[in-house]
């Protein structure tokens, strides 16, 4: 007898239990498989994501009328009342987001500027919890009037944002270097004006106000007549 | 903002005017310009959604100061992967207004401790530099991150979603996403969302409309316009 053809009773065992190895890890991996497949299952039917469908743009709510004398007539109405209130002849556009200043005459952008805006930052008053929104007004506004060299008054929070008590004595407060050479009033306290800190141009850094540079401070405020609107958003 | 926006300004009016003076209007655009003159007659901004032109119009007194194209506008709702349900569309054309904007959060708040009084600085002959000067004191923060993608309540129940990117919607992806969400119900973490309107725009789009969409905002919407 060969060393071959011996084959111990254990060895025997052992390649059997080899050969069975990938039948036992293939069945594992199935049974793997199947678990994971039937947990994402379950978990799937519980889910909630989340189904995107086109917006129906179509027009469904009309004006209670069929007669079509009628809904030219109200049409034309309706057009009237937009073109009664829409910007003619000079304005200003103010995008607050961008810091942009548009100056429009006629249609035409005559000046595009870049301006700082409002910082959208609230200072509280320690004493009383009074609060301000150093925001730039959005809307429609008017310039109401323009003065050269003008002083600013210096209200309450300018004080109290750097952590003053506002003065008793109102001659402490007139400042006559921070507008600029000129200043557009736009109501509420809001004014197109110029700036020591040119450096500063084109961020959210003001109280509100609409700060731009000298060169461009001047040309708008030789273009902008009193009575111009301005739009700001 | 668009030069080119401006220079429109008043086609589309005249174009409206055109529509409304040649054949007889639809009664639902008849709507439309009647909302629009109830809104352009008050000094505020308001936008204009047209799904048809996929824009959205930043407006005053009936004049588009400026645009935003939109990638998509699409109904969004949290569904079941079977036996959905899908919501039924608010009607158009209407005057949706913003109840609690993402416009309206986030601010950051200066709260001095204490005042004192502001020293006297009159008796000295050295000039003052202009940094030191009285004045606006600049406040250089870092500008706040807007958000890309945020939401706001609207008046009508819906949500206004506004998104630069759109949630994945292939059937391998959307089985992905409801396992997701699945798991996140199992540990009691999952978050139910109202249907939104999703307006898809760039993500510069979005940021700078963020301020715009604050409390009280009115959206009209209309095709058309």
């Amino acid at each position: 007898m060969s060393a071959e053809t011996i084959v111990a009773p254990h060895d025997e065992f052992a390649q059997s239990r080899r050969s069975r190895w990938p039948l036992a890890l293939a069945l594992l991996v199935a049974a793997l498989l199947l678990v994971t497949a039937g947990a994402a299952a379950v978990l799937a039917r519980l889910g909630r994501p989340f189904i995107a469908s086109p917006f129906n743009a179509t027009p469904s709510v009309g004006v209670a009328s069929d007669n079509p004398a009628y809904l030219t007539k109200l049409a034309s109405q309706a057009v009237r009342e937009i073109e009664k209130v829409h910007p003619k002849g000079t304005y200003i556009v103010v995008d607050s987001y961008r810091n942009q200043l548009h100056l429009i005459q006629d249609g035409k952008v005559i000046r595009s500027a870049v301006c700082s805006t409002g910082t959208g930052q609230v200072l509280r008053d320690p004493r009383n919890g009074k609060e301000w929104v150093f925001d730039t007004p959005m809307g429609e506004r008017v310039v109401e009037r323009k003065v050269t060299h003008p002083v600013w008054a210096k209200p309450d929070w300018a004080f109290i944002e750097d952590g003053y008590l506002p003065p008793k004595d109102s001659s402490e407060r007139f400042d006559n270097e921070s507008l600029g050479n000129y200043a557009l009033y736009i109501g509420d306290g809001y004014i197109i004006h110029g700036t020591l800190f040119q450096s500063l141009l084109g961020r959210r850094v003001t109280h509100g106000c609409v700060r731009l540079g000298d060169a461009d401070l001047e040309f708008v405020y030789h273009h902008a007549p009193i009575g111009t609107r301005v739009y700001l958003y | 903002m668009r030069l080119s926006a401006l220079a429109c300004i008043s086609i589309s009016l005249a174009a409206a005017g055109a529509k409304a003076g040649a054949i007889a209007p639809e009664p639902t655009r008849v709507a439309a310009l009647q909302m629009e003159a109830s809104l352009a007659k008050k000094p505020d901004v308001y936008l204009l959604l047209d799904p048809e032109r996929r824009v959205l119009e930043i407006k005053a007194r009936g004049a588009v100061l400026d645009t935003v194209p939109l990638a998509g506008i699409e109904v969004i709702s949290q569904q079941p992967i079977m036996g959905r349900r899908l919501p039924s569309h608010p009607p158009i054309p209407a005057i949706w207004t913003v109840e609690q904007g993402a416009g309206d959060s986030d601010r950051e708040i200066i709260a001095p401790t204490k005042l004192v009084p502001e020293p006297k600085n009159d008796d000295d002959d050295t000039e003052d530099e202009p940094t030191t000067s009285a004045g606006p004191t600049p406040t250089p923060t870092p500008t706040p991150v807007t958000p890309s993608s945020y939401r706001s309540r609207l008046d009508n129940g819906w949500d206004l979603w506004v998104t630069d990117e759109l949630p994945p919607q292939t059937r391998w992806q959307t089985l992905l996403a409801a396992v997701r969400d699945g798991w996140r119900r199992l540990h009691g973490r999952a978050q139910n969302h109202i249907p939104a309107i999703t307006l898809a725009m760039t993500d510069a789009d979005a940021q700078r409309i963020h301020h715009l969409l604050c409390t009280g905002m009115p959206i009209l919407v209309a095709d058309e316009m």
